[in-house]
């Protein structure tokens, strides 16, 4: 045996009796636990169950058919006193307020009571106020007991809490100045709220199937398929800011309209007149055996308007001419017809020759 | 008849706080309704307290103030116990006469 070997051996040894010891300590709580973890999952050991009593402290939700609602009871006299030494700072002695908060009573009619609609609702000047609004005592009871007064939540009794709806209740001129509102009479004070009916459920607020609050409908007929120029940047606002061109990346689809002539200051590029001829002249074909100057093939243009110069049938002999092709009268070679050029083009290009071709 | 006013009156020191909220549209005269017709104005003109048989406040309104009116003032010389009458006469002639007692 090693001095190695026997040193792991030892150590071993101390190991388990150490960790026999350790076992012993950890052995009830770890049993414990492997209990808890049939209820929450894989979470080993984290945390614990909430005893009952934690879960009766938060459970505190009263719901609209009043479960979850504690006995109690509470008149309008005494909801009156907690509402003014701990709730008219904010809300106002009548719960008039509107420098804090929306005022809490307010705006309901004897008519209310009796349709359970509350008709202030309907028009759009009127402040809205909670009375006016509730649809449900549970939701008074159960936010002045959660959520009240706003600097020490909770801190009313459940009497209390009692008392203040009473109170609410009765500033919003639903409840006698004498009632006692308890546990045992809040099913018939729900009966005679202002707007007990004004609750709908018929939308996509409460369910999937419901009628949703907007109307949207994709209707994909009759689109436009054409872009309509609707308005365009007139003429003299186009180089307002430099060259477009330039200032426009080059990459991508889109490129930046060209403004760089108007920028330099000249001319729209409109041709003269001589190089909207030649274009012309070009476009029949004619430059290929005529020039302005320089006798070609063909006669020079300013030959031609020396020649006919004076004449008045040139126009008409020379339309023909160059229309129906020619021969003979400036050498051999003939002309062939310019059949490219329209009646109007060939008038134009003859009457610029016999004028000298100006630029 | 309109609706009864809120009074509440307190002893705050010497002096007795009161808080009145009166029920009342205050119409300007000047709104139309959804047909475009003019409602004509009716508005409280005049608010009067006593406390004891003496007049404590007097006041005369006109169409700035709001609808349902909140008036807060103070006077001395009453005790708790006493009361207070707080009355107001609107432009159409409607008169409105509410009372309370004035608690420590």
């Amino acid at each position: 045996m090693s001095r190695l070997t026997e040193f792991l051996h030892g150590g071993l040894r101390v190991c388990a009796s150490g960790c026999t010891a350790l076992l012993f300590s950890v052995a009830p709580p770890a049993h414990a636990a492997s209990e808890n973890v049939a209820q929450v999952g894989d979470w080993k050991g984290i945390g614990r169950a909430a005893t009952p009593a934690e879960v009766r402290a938060w459970d505190i939700d009263v719901r609209p058919d009043f479960k979850g609602l504690p006995k109690g009871a509470g008149t309008v006299a005494r909801g009156q006193e907690i509402w003014e030494s701990k709730c008219a700072t904010c809300h106002g002695v009548f719960g008039e307020a509107t420098h804090v908060f929306t005022p809490i009573a307010g705006g309901v009619h004897s008519e209310d009571l009796k349709a359970g609609h509350t008709a202030s609702l309907l028009k759009p000047t009127e402040a809205r106020t909670t009375v006016m609004k509730l649809s449900h005592v549970s939701t008074l009871w159960d936010y002045i007991n959660r959520a009240m007064p706003w600097n020490a939540p909770r801190s009313l009794s459940i009497d209390e809490v009692y008392a203040v709806t009473a109170y609410v209740l009765n500033l919003g001129s639903v409840l006698p100045d004498d009632f006692t509102l308890s546990n045992e009479n809040v099913a018939e004070v729900q009966a005679r709220l202002p707007n007990r009916d004004g609750m709908t459920m018929d939308h996509g607020m409460w369910s999937v199937k419901g009628k949703p609050d907007v109307r949207n409908v994709a209707c994909m007929k009759g689109c436009a398929v054409d872009v309509k120029v609707a308005s365009v940047l007139p003429e003299a606002a186009r180089p307002a800011h430099g060259n477009l061109a330039d200032q426009n990346r080059t990459i991508g689809p889109v490129r930046g309209v060209v403004t760089a002539a108007q920028v330099a200051g000249t001319a729209p590029a409109v041709p003269s007149q001589g190089v909207a001829m030649l274009q012309l002249a070009n476009k029949g074909a004619c430059l290929s055996c005529h020039q302005i100057e320089t006798k070609v093939v063909g006669p020079a243009f300013r030959e031609v308007a020396a020649k006919y110069k004076g004449d008045p049938k040139a126009f008409a002999t020379l339309i023909a001419k160059v229309k129906n092709g020619g021969q003979g009268i400036w050498g051999a070679i003939p002309m062939p017809p310019a059949q490219s050029l329209s009646d109007e083009e060939i008038g134009k290009l003859v009457r610029w020759v016999l004028d000298g071709t100006p630029q | 008849m309109a609706d009864p006013m809120r009074i509440r009156a307190k002893m705050e020191g010497d002096k007795t706080v009161v808080r009145v909220l009166m029920s009342h549209e205050m119409e300007t005269g000047q709104r139309k309704d959804s047909a475009g017709k003019t409602i004509p104005a009716m508005f409280i003109q005049e608010v009067t307290a006593t406390c004891n048989g003496k007049t404590v406040l007097s006041a005369q309104w006109g169409t700035s103030i709001s609808k349902n009116p909140y008036l807060q003032f103070a006077f001395s010389g009453a005790k708790a116990g006493d009361k207070v009458v707080v009355s107001w006469v609107d432009s159409k002639g409607d008169k409105r006469t509410d009372e309370a007692a004035i608690a420590a």
